[in-house]
This record gives C-alpha cells, structure tokens and sequence, in this order.
C-alpha cells in the first residue's frame, strides 16, 4: 500500500503492468484512413484493443490535443467533443493487464473493469487523458469517481447522476444542470466557452456515426451470415477509441464491403446476448459464441453507440440531449426498466426474433446478476431456453464454456 | 437497531440495569410496530421503503404502514434467521455476489413473509428512495415484478459537493408532489398538509435527541458505545420518525446518559482506545464482533454506519416551515449518498471533533455502496491523516462469510500494535501518530 500512495499523480510513462508491445498510431490516424478492406480495419482493431496504454488517445494528443477518458455505459460524449476534446472508452484492461495495486484499495467481492480501470489510474497508464467521466450505473463506478479524485488530483474527474426517474417533468430540466455541472470543468479543462453551435453539430456528427452502428446491428440481425460477431464487435468498439471523424468513414467503408458480401446464412441458432453491457467479454469469448452455432442477432454490447436514435439538436442542444436519454426506453441493467423485465425481454426476443437468451455477465456485476433472475423467470415461464455465463476480463481457459454453450445449442437443435 | 440480549454479559462496565428503561422501551416499540404490522385486522395499506432518503412522513400521512425490507432484513439476520432467507434466494437464482439484504428480503418474500418477531406483509405500494445505493433499483423493479403494485421512484442526485444546486431540490419537490398525487389516487384521501407539518415537528424533536445521544460521545469517557449502541437506538429514528413516541424515546435515552455522567459509569470500566468505526456491522455475528472490541478496552466513540438514515449529527432537521424543501434536503442526506471526497472530510471531522485513537473500517462483501474504496480509505486514514486504521471484511447478512478467528487475530494484532506504540511513547520513546 506504500506505492499506492505514492502514486498521487502518474509518472509519465509508467507501464510495468503491460504485456505486450505499445502500438504507435499516427497522429493523423492515417493508419485506420489507409486500411482499405476489414481485414486491415479488423488487424488494427485487435492491436489497438489489445494494447492498454490507449494508443488512440496517445497519437490523439501527439497533435496536441486532449482526451477525456468516459466509463461505460452511457455518456453524453457530444458535449466532451463540442470542447474539441477526444471522449474514449474505458472499457477494461482487457487480457493484458496484471492487477497489483487495485485489489487493496477497492476490496476483494468487485468487478474486472473497476479494479483494472483504477490500476491503469495507479500505474499511469492513464496518463494519455486530461479528465474523467463516470456516470452512476452502479455503486462501483460510482465510488471509483471519488478515489480517482485522490488518486488523480491534477486531472479532473466527474461523476454524472443520470436520473433513474424516466417519467418526471422535471427530470430533463434536472439533467440539464447536471449537464452544465460537467460542461462548467471542460470550460476550465480547456480555457474556452460552451458553445450551443458547437454542440449542435458534434451532436449531428454523432448521429451519422448512430445511424451506421444501426446498420450494422440491423446487417448483425437481419443477415447474420454476412458478418461475424467479433467483426461487429471490433468495428463498433472502434468507435468509442477513435475520433468520430475517422470512425465513420471507416465504418461507412466496411459497412460498404459487408454488405456486397454473398454470404448465406448457416444453420445456426439466433440468440439475444444480454449482460456485456459495461465490462467487455474477451475475443474470445465471443468468438466462441458463434463457433458453437449460434448467431447473436440482439446484444448489449457497446451500448453508448445506440442508446439513442438520432437526436434533434433543437434550440437547445443540452436539453435535446437530456430529452434523447430520458425519453429512449432502453432495457439495460442500469436503468430502471421501463416496463417489466418479462415483457422488456419478450419485446427484443421478438424485436430480433432470436430463438434464445445467452446471459453473459461479468463477475460480480450486481445490475447483470440481478437482472438475470427476472429474464429467467419470464423465460421459463415462455418456454425460452437460456444459458447464463458469468466472465471475468482476465480469462483464458474456455472449455467449461464452451461445454456449456454447445450443450444449450444442441438442447435447442435436438429438442 | 435490532432486538438483541443484554449486550454487558459479564458484567463489567455499565450494570444492565442502566440500560434498563430505554432497552425496555424500545422492546416495547419493536413489538409493538411488528404487531400493527402483522396484526390480521390491520385496515392501513402497505408501503415499502428503503431507509436512505426515506419519505416516511408523507406515505404516513395518508395512512399507509411502512415496512422498511433492510431492517426486517437485518431483525433476522441479528436474530439468524438470515441464512435460511438467503438460501432460498439463491435457489431462486440470486446468485452469491448479490446483497445480503435483497436476498433475505427476497427469500423471506417468497416464503410467506413468516419471522420469528412478526409476519411481514405483502406491499400494496413501493417507494423506492433512490439515495446512495443503486441495488434500491434492482431490488424494487423484483418486488414490483413479484407483487404487480405500482413502483414509485423517488430518484436523488448523487451529493458531490456540501450543498445541493438549487436544480436538485427542484427536481426532488417535484417529484415529492407527483407522489403525494398517486397516494391521493391511490388512498382517496386529499393531501393534508397540517397533518405532514404535525409529522415533521415530531421528527424534528427526535432529531435533536438522536444527535444528543449521538454526540455524547465527545466527552472523554464516552458515556455510550457510538457503534454497538447506536445501531441498537437507531430503530426509532429510522423506523419510526415522524411519531412521538419515537421523539419521546430519545428523551429516556439521553437522561440515562446524563445519569451515566452523573454516575461515572461507562461503557467499559476503562476507555483505553476511542475508536471510530466505518462500515456495516455483521449482524450474523454483532455480539462476538463487539467483544473483539471490548477485551482491549476499545469504545467507539463515533461511527458513520448510524447515519445512513441522515447526516443529522451535520445540522439537518426537518423543518414544518419548509416543509417539502426539508424533506428534499434530508434525502440528500444519506450517508452512502455522499461522494468519497465528502466522506473523507465528514470521517477527518469526526476524528477531530471526537477525538479518536484509531479507527477500524468493517468491509462488507455484497455491500458496494458502503465498501467499494474502503481500501483507499485506509490508506487515506493511515497516511494522509495519520490514524492507525484496520480493515477488515465479512458480510453483514451472510454468516458464510464471517470468519470469527481471522478476524480477532487482526483485530488483536491492531490493538496490541496500538498499546505497544503507546508504551513506547509513555517510556519517552519515539512519537508515534
């Protein structure tokens, strides 16, 4: 605990805790502007993802620029990037990254992604990043917040309250000023004004990359055979690393490539993945998945890209924002459900006439876990069949999984 | 909190007979509220209600029972009744990271609702006060999906700076007025104001006897236990605010202090260390945890786990002249619903203003609200503010988790490192924090 504290602020390069090489990307990010076909585009994601020093947010500010790190689920990243700011993804150290420092200052019964995302913190690996976003989705990410604040100082931190009372008029009037709270540390962060005109149109580039991750999840729903879940996963993790100025011309591209494809579809099992919502499962993982056959044609993965169908910026912005997050009744495990959790996984088992659930949730991740004892009970009661796995980031060995993921395909292929 | 035997089984310190008056009040209230509760003729409607940020006064005014899930929860889990609830849960599925609290509740929910101190009834209506802890979510959205009642939720913003933004107490009226329109729907009964203010002033009065009792502990003996006692004294404050007899209770309790000045009769026969103590109790194990404390003379002279019903010790009280304005604030007010950085200074205040020697942080494995960073708090304790600090960690509903030997070796491993660090220093050794 002596170097916990040591580490009031992060030296400058200090990563001890990384396996692997650094991947160095243009500052221009030409690499991505350059790869022409999904395999190049998928061969830099899985650099990039495998690579915890955010390489992305390294080139980003190789131009001088600054990066704001955002936790999952959901944040308004329109704001951070109407201050020119890049809003990344901190999704999780992935498979390599060691946990040395964060166990003793969090407690033992937590979550992967927080206890890597504050060893990053502890280690320096977060040193590419000015500033923090966490919203409340849960206790941990949460408290997280508040240890950043001591273990980080000099870079500011926030923790956004998004409402969990979806009905009140008053609530958009209240995220509004929860809003103006974060937009009042990114005018100190960069010494310049909000401007409305300047949000308006980061929210309509947002909506661009929107509309294509929702071509994507249709092609992943509708023509499954045309696309493999770990191509969708990275093309869409992308889009929380990179600047969405190269994020959607590179997705616009493979989305191009995908859909000339003439694949058919196989004889598989279309399924909803339900749970990945804030950790990430690993590579795979999720390879696995549809090794086994099935398609997953419905999923929480990387939520932040449609939370939301495209958003009016009207007069004001701000409220345009707080009205698209409020008024989208999304069922996740960190809202409250906006209907039932039976009938709110019969309406996207039906939405993406898949034939089963697989319940994949990380380890310890009290919203999932909790979440999944309803779905089960509406789908038993419907006569679904259902898997339920739980994963941890830093997995390696995949028999038992993939044991328990051929015996629910074969139960549903042979009954 | 709870209905426990006299906690002075061997005699020493306090004679039971101190505790007398007020241990048999409170008996009486407990009894009493599981008995309206569970009585067959009972005509009220039920609310269930979380206790951060509760809105007991309001659901009250219109004539509703409150049933409080965490305390039944831990009634049972003091009386261990809490691992055959758990049990059951997880035979329903709730899997062994989810809340000690949800899954007795749960588990006694889908057997019957059967205690050994009451029957516990079904709800009619479900208040969730969103204050501090996002499990109130999940837990509601179960017992909404299990009872079909509708599902109020009363969301309160996160407090990351002393004072709310006045857009929070907005939000937080509003939201008070769109409930006091669904009871009246719902109860056929109009909003009667006279009768919230009457509440309040009794609330109020209990407040200011809570933070009598509570700040007793300054005073060096500290006449009570801040811990132990405090979790014990907490049923009225919490359960029952808003009536008199939980004001009136306060009363008996601070003039039995005031005797035990008056009698120089302490908790313990010597107060070798005032400690302050984060965290939830174990209550599968309270009475073994306290004497882990006791067998080195260490008192607890202030705690923050008394206040996860409100930081009233902090200069709140309900205010009839104000009265949706105050109920706001007081939601706010819930420990768990304070940032880290406010509960660094609220901690940094109490070690000052109580004059603590140590402090010992109780971790609690399915509790992330309480215990997520409690590890940097330690470290925080120990260097920044220079108080010897232990953390250690069970579960406060669980007894799987409580393991009594490693948990006393730690503990008398603290407290015996804390004893030498003073002799060193009475010989004129070195100066130890």
């Amino acid at each position: 605990m002596a170097d916990l504290l040591a580490i009031q602020d992060p030296p400058p390069e200090r990563a001890d805790a990384v396996e692997g090489d650094r991947v160095e990307l243009a500052a221009d990010f030409r690499e991505f502007g350059d790869a022409h076909s999904i395999e190049e585009i998928l061969r830099l994601a899985r650099e990039v993802l495998g690579d915890p020093t955010f390489p992305t947010a390294r080139a980003w500010r190789k131009a001088g620029g600054r990066a704001v790190g955002c936790f999952p689920v959901y944040t308004p990243q329109e704001i951070v990037h109407s201050f020119g700011l890049l809003p990344v993804a901190l999704s999780g150290g992935g498979e390599n990254l060691e946990i040395s420092r964060a166990d003793a200052a969090l407690g033992s019964f937590l979550c992967s992604i927080s206890k890597s995302t504050l060893e990053a913190a502890l280690t320096g690996l977060l040193e590419p990043f000015d500033a923090y976003l966490f919203p409340y989705i849960c206790d941990v990410s949460r408290n997280l917040e508040g240890i950043f604040s001591r273990v980080l100082p000099s870079r500011p931190s926030h923790m956004l309250h998004l409402p969990q009372n979806f009905t009140s008029p008053s609530a958009i009037p209240f995220l509004v000023a929860e809003y103006r709270s974060l937009i009042a540390k990114l005018e100190r962060l960069t010494d310049r004004p909000f401007s409305p005109e300047q949000l308006g149109r980061s929210i309509e580039l947002f909506n661009e990359q929107r509309a294509l991750v929702a071509r994507l999840a249709a092609l992943q729903r509708d023509a499954p055979g045309k696309i493999g879940l770990v191509e969708y996963y990275l093309l869409r993790r992308l889009g929380g690393l990179l600047p969405r100025e190269v994020h959607i011309p590179l997705l616009r591209r493979a989305l191009a490539e995908i859909e000339r494809r003439e694949r058919k579809n196989k004889d598989a099992i279309p399924i909803l993945l339900v749970g990945p919502f804030c950790e990430q499962p690993t590579l795979d993982l999720l390879q696995l998945i549809e090794d086994v056959g099935c398609y997953v044609v419905g999923d929480e993965l990387q939520m932040l890209h449609h939370w939301c169908p495209s958003i009016v910026p009207g007069p004001d912005p701000l409220e345009s924002l707080a009205t698209a997050y409020l008024r989208t009744p999304v069922d996740i495990g960190v809202r409250l459900t906006p209907t039932t959790k039976g009938a709110a996984i019969q309406a996207r088992l039906d939405a993406a006439r898949a034939q089963g659930v697989v319940f994949l949730t990380a380890k310890f991740c009290e919203p999932a876990l909790e979440d999944v004892v309803l779905y089960r009970r509406a789908l038993e009661h419907r006569r679904v069949p259902y898997l339920h796995m739980e994963f941890e980031e830093k997995s390696t060995t995949y028999e038992q999984a993939r044991l328990q993921l051929e015996t629910f395909v074969e139960s549903i292929l042979f009954d | 909190m709870a209905e426990t035997s006299d906690p002075r089984p061997d005699g020493s310190g306090v004679s039971p007979s101190f505790l007398r008056d007020a241990r048999g009040l409170q008996r009486k209230l407990v009894e009493e509220y599981y008995a309206r509760l569970g009585s067959p003729d009972r005509s009220r409607p039920v609310a269930y209600m979380l206790v951060g940020g509760n809105l007991a006064e309001i659901v009250r005014s219109f004539g509703y029972e409150v049933v409080f899930p965490e305390i039944v929860a831990l009634n049972c889990a003091i009386k261990h009744q809490s691992l055959d609830n758990i049990l059951h849960a997880e035979s329903m599925g709730y899997g062994l990271d989810v809340c000690g609290y949800v899954k007795n509740d749960l588990g006694l929910q889908d057997r019957d609702g059967r205690t050994s101190f009451g029957q516990i009834p079904r709800p009619d209506l479900l208040v969730c006060s969103f204050s501090g802890c996002y499990v109130y979510v999940k837990w509601w959205e179960a017992l909404a999906e299990s009872y079909g009642v509708p599902l109020f939720m009363f969301d309160v913003p996160y407090m990351r700076e002393e004072h709310p933004r006045k857009e929070d107490i907005d939000y937080l009226v509003s939201q008070l007025w769109d409930l006091i329109h669904l009871l009246e729907k719902r109860t056929g009964r109009a909003f009667d104001m006279d009768a919230l203010k009457g509440m309040l002033v009794e609330s109020r009065r209990a407040e200011d006897g809570w933070v009598d009792f509570l700040r007793a502990g300054r005073l060096r003996p500290s006449p009570i236990e801040a811990y132990f006692e405090s979790i014990f004294y907490m049923f009225p404050i919490n359960v029952l605010r808003g009536t008199r007899e939980a004001a009136d209770f306060y009363g008996v309790v601070n003039e039995e202090v005031r005797a035990r000045v008056r009698d120089r009769t302490y908790p313990l026969p010597e107060e070798k260390v005032r400690v302050l103590v984060e965290g939830v109790p174990p209550y599968t194990n309270y009475r073994t945890f306290w004497d882990f404390f006791r067998k080195w003379g260490a008192v607890s002279v202030v705690a923050t786990y008394p206040k996860v019903g409100g930081l009233f010790d902090r200069g709140f009280r309900h205010d009839p002249a104000r009265p949706f304005e105050s109920i706001a604030e007081y939601s706010l007010g819930a420990y768990v619903n304070q940032s880290w950085p406010l509960r660094r200074k609220i901690i940094a205040d109490y070690v000052r203003e109580y004059r603590a020697d140590a402090a010992i942080i109780h971790g609690i494995k399915s509790c992330r609200s309480f215990t997520a960073g409690q590890g940097d708090l330690r470290d925080w304790l120990n260097r920044d503010q220079g108080l010897p600090t232990l953390y250690i960690e069970s579960d406060h509903e669980d007894p799987r988790y409580f393991a009594p030997a490693q948990i006393k070796n730690r503990m008398d491993a603290f407290f015996e490192s804390l004893e030498q660090r003073r002799a060193v220093g009475a010989a004129g050794g070195p100066a130890t924090a």
